[in-house]
């Protein structure tokens, strides 16, 4: 019977925690530290207490995905627009038209609408070249400006790139290149430089450390990434490709069927705030370029008026048929392809 | 009726009765209880509306009888079978067709009209009552004379079944389901055909021309290879431990327990900080021989060193102890026929070691296929089964079923290497260690072997120590492989104590995740030995119809990559009736059912060395099975309690690929704390994190071994039992 | 010793292992008091039958009494029955005292009362002084007394023996044979006795179940197993037994003229008619002489022999087979191809009721 008595006990003490209605459940797709702070700060604002859990973008549309016939979270904030975008069009995400929408900058109201208000643009991070200064200076490899540059022979397993079929951040440049070349265009600048790739990597951040690190003379990812390493005093340059690049649309939405409605729409309406931006954003020395109008950009943030952005079709290229569709002719056509 | 029978019957009716039946906030009650959400079963059937748990009280009633009416024990038993069989039965299949938006099955609501009644996971309530139902069937199937009569025993097996099945088979199964599932959840065979044949799998186009080979090629290759080289290192190692005068055997012991500890992607990160580009060793070889720095690393190389120098302890602790169970008579009599000590160790020794040879194989091989940390880290482009299968669930391509697919291709080679072993071995009796004593000495090695061991061990434990040393200066340093500062601040950021008003604060941004994973870690570790050693008392001390089955059921959760554990457990448990996804509960379920195989073997492998009799001595003297357990075979399994709570408890804090969908806000786990901090490029934490976790298991195998204690025999004192922790990993 | 000794009844029990029948519908009775010994070659069922009285295997169908009290369905540690394993199965864990204490423990006695009923039986036994010992550094009898004090402590119905005597040397055998036999008696205890030893059997029993392949072949006292074997069986498994060929020539009452090869002698008829019949002929019974025939006599010659310091044994080639002879005689030993002439004792010849073969 002391037996039975302590498993009770046990159970318990594993079932209850985590229960309570007041809670606010978030699933936080950025950085570890600015999910802390943010939620440290709403927390302190508003008195609602939150539980975030930090997980990277697929992780958690996965985890919603399996979740969805009985939804934990309440909010899902940031991460890449198009997993956000494809959880909206699944009906993963609940629609709810902010008030703060009014203070954002234009391409952040599009991708609301895009998404049938589902999800709300909160930063910008524009794709883009980083190379280590030293490894190139130590080749002779003149600095690349473009993506043509890339192709040039002496980069030959010099650049990476992360995979598109793992990676967020390698479907930016994949979408990118397909509507800024066209797609036959495209795939053929993608055949090219793949003999120039040393290696496609899981994930999208890691280009951004191989080439800090001098793994890699040049690394393709979200710029703000890049001057993160070159804070941190890595021999690290970047360049908005001079043809014109993509950008992602770092997200927030709410999870369809949430618990905490009310709260989720607080929290939601505060992601898009200026103050939150500000804080999370150029208050940790982060790079991005915030939605919110009035909030603060890092000094170091790359200058959206040096950066040829092009009109990212999310709607198509972040619907799953699209999606998958690049994918398979990527896999076929570029990947399988010897060096 | 037994007090015990009695006991649960009133424990049943309490649950069905009084305690909430569904998982609900207990905080306000008021209103709620007893017909309300958070209501009693009984309270709820009758005012609540929930109708279709009044059946369940029947079950509950049927079995009252024998305590009612004065019954023989035959009929008395009858009725808690019918009673007991009843009740659980209705319990499960109401659990499982009335969900959340109503009924779960289409037909059901075409029979009765949708949505139809809708309930929540089940909680408290109904957990205590199948549990008191279950009790009832076992106690009445033993008075019907089952498994000797032995109620403990009875009710250990339906315990242990109904675990194994809600654990290990259910999710298995819904992952297995959705295999045959298309992405909008529509059975569709010929997508199943397309995907297991799919040439991404299967493809040999690097035999005939520079194109990639198939996934399932790459990993079996790479299985292969891991396997081959941990036993012949493990070998060198064994031998060199057991035959030589060797002087460094104490750091040798060191060297082959660190890998066991280490977290994974830290040996990756590590081989990278050495070998990659910019790495140290890098660096050297190209200032001081001009050699180009290059980036093999990346791929099958890279993979296969880390792996090698993960898995090398494991394939070392299996031989140890087959080397030194080989009988010095054997050899001696190889000798007194006038054979050389070379044609002895090639024609005696050898071939004695081979149940050995093939289980240290056979580990690293799984082991290999079954890790996730280190081809993500190092793979590049050579890609495996593992990583493919976590990133068709979390990639760009959230293809479920193609995870699915490729998990059974998994699950295939596993089982098949199994079989092979099996057959290999076939029925042959290589026992050599009898209960006489033997007096012979053991054979030095011949020069020639002995060289060689000492060729291939002695670099490789040196290596193993560079890169420990790596991992050391990693996290006291900025920034390793640019900026060799001295600093403690990783250690600071991840676990600063702040003095504040209110005392002492964790304000280190691991804290969380740490003290979290020790919660878990500490309440998974003693489960798992129970369960485990429970599990294999059942399977070597009673034999009972289907126990093949069970053998099968406690294995085939190890065999199944983490990965899939992962999104099945999310499958299977986020929807009622077992609604427990973001609690620590599935966490430290997953973890039991994952490592238990450990408990069992180890469990195993030391009961067939207790003599059967010393049970029967127990009972015939009046002690009943649980007594038994207790007084006699338990401390008698001492060396396996050690090795199945220090081997569950290392696991549950080194475990990444299982967790990484199953951690809460509440409950996030150190390894999925450190992969974000490697993901997040800030290698300098994630290595002190790991330093950190690594002592703590230091300290907590050390716990152990003082809690536990030794075996006492009286005679011979049995040998260190951490050494065989990871003996029987998958063994 | 305040319990009386109970008795023991086996109705139609049958034991199987899936297809294998172990225990073949067996019905037997051990009287209170009384020594019963299970005999017959590995693989008869005769462990098996002892472990249906601990409880330690369930019956498959039949029933089994102990006292007068249905048990079948009781496991063994609702049985009062104790046994002594093979093994011993003495717990290395545990000193030679808290073995022996450790049925009153588990019975959840008072901690010094199970204490003083141990050294109460490890006196009896004969082993005071070495209760701090562990199981391990006794003696083989010394441990196999203790396993004896662990069995009596709960003053059990009834007592089992597993081939007690199978892991000590010979002369050791003897000697814990008796003491096992006067504790027994002097006790007044149930036993039942398992062994593959003819001669342990027949020395320590008061009744002796031989068995054979899972069924009974005989039951009875020693002597009336050894004088009257039931069949080929019995006659060849308890002491050496020739069986020959010989025909009844004549019946007188309750014996029969017998003629063997030329030699006629007289034996209990058992039941058997005129016609050939097959005779156990023990080996004390086969007499050799050198000389020539003194009574009636074959004539044979010696195969093989061996000289065993009291007696010498003989491999005789005869007209009836080859016999299997004892010489208790002191004279000088017959040399291997001597002729001898052979002839029969009138006792230790045995006619072996052929219907049962």
């Amino acid at each position: 019977m002391k037996r039975l008595v302590v498993a009770a006990a046990m159970a318990v003490v594993l079932v209850s925690p985590g229960r309570a209605q007041e809670t606010l459940t978030v699933y936080c797709s950025i950085l570890e530290e600015q999910c802390r702070v943010g939620v440290a700060a709403f927390e302190k604002a508003t008195g609602i207490k939150v539980s975030m859990v930090r997980k990277s973008t697929g992780e958690t549309y996965a985890q919603l995905r399996a979740e969805a016939n009985n939804p934990r979270a309440d909010v899902w904030w940031g991460g890449p627009g198009d997993p956000h975008l494809q959880a909206a069009e699944e009906g993963l995400l609940a629609e709810y038209k902010s008030p703060k929408l009014a203070e954002l900058h234009d391409w952040a109201v599009k991708h609301a609408e895009q998404s049938g208000w589902r999800t709300a643009g909160i930063y910008l991070g524009a794709l883009g070249l980083g190379y280590n200064t030293k490894v190139l200076a130590s080749r002779n490899i003149p600095e690349p400006k473009c993506w043509a540059d890339l192709l040039d022979p002496r980069f030959k397993d010099e650049v990476q790139i992360a995979d598109p079929n793992s990676s967020g951040t390698a479907y930016v440049m994949l979408a990118s290149i397909v509507q800024l070349m066209g797609e036959d265009q495209g795939f053929a600048y993608l055949k090219a430089l793949h003999k120039n790739v040393n290696q496609y990597t899981k994930s999208g951040a890691a280009p951004v450390k191989a080439t800090a690190l001098g793994e890699t003379a040049v690394g393709i990812a979200f710029m703000h990434d890049m001057v993160t390493m070159i804070l941190d005093g890595a021999p690290v340059k970047t360049v908005a490709p001079c043809e014109g690049t993509g950008y992602e649309t770092g997200s927030v939405s709410i999870v369809k069927g949430a618990k905490n409605m009310e709260a989720a729409r607080r929290f939601y309406d505060w992601t898009l705030s200026a103050e939150a931006q500000t804080l999370i954003g150029s208050g940790l020395k982060i790079n991005w370029v915030p939605s919110n109008k009035a909030a603060a950009t890092s000094p170091h943030a790359p200058k959206l008026s040096d950066i040829k952005l092009i009109a990212y079709d999310a709607a198509k290229y972040g619907s799953s048929a699209e999606r998958t569709r690049l994918l398979k002719k990527w896999d076929a056509e570029v990947k399988a392809l010897p060096k | 009726m037994t007090p015990s029978g009695r006991a649960w019957l009133l424990l049943g009716l309490i649950g069905y009765a009084i305690l909430p039946w569904h998982l609900a906030d207990l905080a306000p009650l008021a209103n709620r209880y007893p017909a309300g959400e958070a209501g009693s079963g009984l309270g709820r059937a009758l005012f609540g509306g929930a109708w279709w748990l009044l059946p369940i009280a029947a079950g509950l009633a049927v079995a009252t009888v024998p305590v009612v009416a004065r019954l023989d024990r035959d009929k008395a038993a009858a009725w808690l079978v019918a009673g007991g069989g009843f009740g659980l039965a209705l319990l499960v299949v109401q659990g499982f067709v009335i969900g959340h938006n109503g009924w779960t099955t289409a037909w059901l609501a075409a029979w009765f009209g949708a949505p139809g009644p809708r309930q929540g996971g089940l909680g408290f309530g109904a957990a205590l009552t199948a549990l008191a139902l279950l009790m009832l069937l076992c106690q009445g199937l033993a008075d019907r004379g089952w498994c000797r009569g032995d109620a403990f025993v009875v009710s250990a097996i339906g315990l242990v079944v109904a675990l194994i099945g809600l654990f290990v088979f259910f999710p298995v199964l819904r992952i297995l389901v959705s295999a045959f599932q298309d992405n909008a959840g529509q059975f569709s065979f010929s997508e199943f055909a397309a995907k297991v044949l799919d040439r991404s799998i299967w493809g040999l186009d690097c035999l005939t021309s520079s194109l990639r080979c198939g996934v399932a090629w790459n990993t079996l290759f790479l299985a292969v290879l891991v396997g081959v080289g941990t036993t012949a290192l493990g070998l060198a190692f064994a031998l060199i431990a057991t035959r030589t005068g060797f002087r460094y055997k104490g750091a040798l012991r060191v060297l082959t327990v660190l890998p066991i500890i280490t977290p994974p992607f830290v040996i990756g990160l590590a081989l990278i900080l050495l070998f990659g580009r910019s790495g140290a060793l890098s660096a050297l070889l190209y200032e001081w021989f001009d050699i180009p720095r290059s980036r093999w690393i990346y791929g099958l190389p890279g993979v296969l060193i880390a792996q090698l120098l993960a898995f090398t302890p494991i394939a070392f602790l299996v031989l140890i102890g087959v080397v030194q169970g080989i009988s010095p008579s054997l050899e001696e009599a190889s000798q007194t026929l006038r054979a050389s000590r070379w044609t002895t160790f090639r024609t005696v020794s050898l071939p004695l070691m081979r149940p050995g040879l093939a289980n240290a194989f056979l580990l690293g091989f799984v082991e290999s296929m079954a890790d996730f940390g280190n081809p993500l880290v190092l793979g590049g482009n050579f890609e495996v089964l593992s990583t493919k299968i976590f990133f068709a669930v979390v990639g760009a391509a959230h293809d479920q079923g193609r995870a699915a697919v490729l998990s059974l291709v998994l699950l295939g080679f596993t089982l098949a290497a199994f079989w092979v072993q099996y057959a290999w071995l076939g029925k042959r009796v290589y026992t050599t260690v009898t209960g006489k004593g033997d007096s012979g000495l053991l054979l030095p090695l011949p020069r020639r072997v002995a060289w060689l061991c000492y060729a291939t061990a002695i670099p490789w434990a040196v290596f193993t120590f560079v890169v420990y040393a790596v991992i050391l200066v990693g996290g006291f340093v900025r920034s390793m492989g640019r900026d060799y500062t001295p600093t403690l601040e990783h250690f600071l950021t991840g676990f600063r104590i702040e003095a504040g008003r209110h005392g002492l604060f964790l304000s280190g941004s691991a804290w969380d995740s740490f003290i979290a994973t020790l919660k878990v870690a500490a309440m998974a570790a003693p489960l798992t030995a129970v369960i485990g050693l429970l599990t294999a008392y059942l399977m070597s001390r009673q034999s009972f119809a289907g126990r093949r089955a069970f053998e099968f059921g406690t294995m085939l959760s190890f065999a199944i990559p983490g990965t899939v554990v992962g999104v099945s457990y999310i499958l299977a448990f986020n929807v009622p009736p077992v609604e427990i996804t973001g609690t620590a509960f599935i966490l430290v379920m997953c973890f039991v059912f994952r490592n238990m195989p450990v408990a069992v073997r180890s469990g195993i492998a030391t009961l067939s060395q207790i003599d059967k009799s010393l049970d029967e001595a127990s009972l015939t003297l009046g002690a009943r099975s649980f007594a038994t357990v207790r007084r006699v075979i338990l401390p008698l399994l001492r060396p396996a309690v050690v090795a199945s709570l220090v081997y569950s408890f290392v696991r549950a804090m080194t475990a990444v690929s299982a967790v990484i969908f199953l951690v809460s806000a509440e409950y996030n786990m150190a390894t999925t704390y450190i992969v974000g901090r490697v993901e997040a490029g800030e290698f300098g934490l994630a290595i002190a994190y790991s330093c950190v976790l690594i002592v703590v298991m230091l300290i907590a195998i050390l716990m152990i071994q003082l809690l536990v204690g030794e075996r006492r025999l009286g005679r011979r004192t049995a040998p260190a039992p951490v050494g065989n922790v990871a003996v029987q990993a998958a063994g | 010793m305040t319990k009386s000794p109970a008795s023991v009844e086996f109705r139609s029990v049958t034991k199987r292992y899936g297809s294998v029948t172990a225990v073949d519908d067996i019905s037997f009775t051990i009287e209170p008091g009384s020594l019963v010994t299970l005999l017959g070659p590995s693989g008869c069922g005769k462990t098996t039958t002892l472990r249906l009285i601990a409880g330690l295997e369930m019956a498959s169908s039949g029933r089994i009494l102990i006292g007068g009290k249905d048990v079948t369905r009781l496991s063994a540690a609702e049985r009062d029955v104790s046994m002594v394993f093979q093994s011993y199965a003495l717990f290395p864990h545990l000193s030679v005292l808290e073995n022996v204490a450790y049925g009153p423990t588990v019975q959840g006695l008072p901690k010094h009362r199970a204490r003083e009923m141990a050294l109460e039986k490890l006196a009896l036994v004969g082993l005071q002084g070495l209760e701090r010992r562990s199981p391990s550094e006794l003696s083989g009898g010394q441990q196999q007394r203790v396993a004896v004090a662990r069995a009596l402590v709960l003053e059990p119905q009834v007592l089992l023996f597993d081939e007690p005597l199978s892991n000590l040397d010979a002369k050791l055998r003897r000697r814990v044979r008796d003491d096992i036999r006067e504790l027994q008696k002097r006790l007044n205890l149930t036993v039942a006795y398992v062994t593959h030893d003819q001669e342990e059997a027949l020395a320590v029993s008061d009744r002796i179940i031989v068995m054979s392949d899972g069924r009974i072949a005989q039951s009875g006292t020693p002597r009336q197993l050894y004088e009257e074997p039931a069949n080929l069986f019995v006659a060849d498994f308890i002491g050496d037994a020739n069986l020959v060929d010989g025909v009844v020539v004549e019946e007188r009452g309750e014996r029969a003229l017998v003629r063997i090869d030329g030699i006629t002698i007289e034996v209990p008829r058992r039941g058997a008619g005129l016609g050939p019949v097959r005779l156990a002929v023990r080996p004390t019974a086969v007499l050799l002489q050198r000389t020539g025939p003194g009574r009636q006599a074959v004539e044979g010659r010696i195969a093989k022999a061996a000289y065993l310091g009291k007696h010498a044994e003989y491999l005789v080639a005869s007209p009836m087979g080859e016999l299997f002879a004892i010489d208790r005689a002191d004279g000088p030993l017959l040399e291997e191809g001597a002729p001898v002439w052979i002839s029969l004792a009138d006792r230790e010849v045995a006619i072996v009721p052929s219907a049962e073969g």
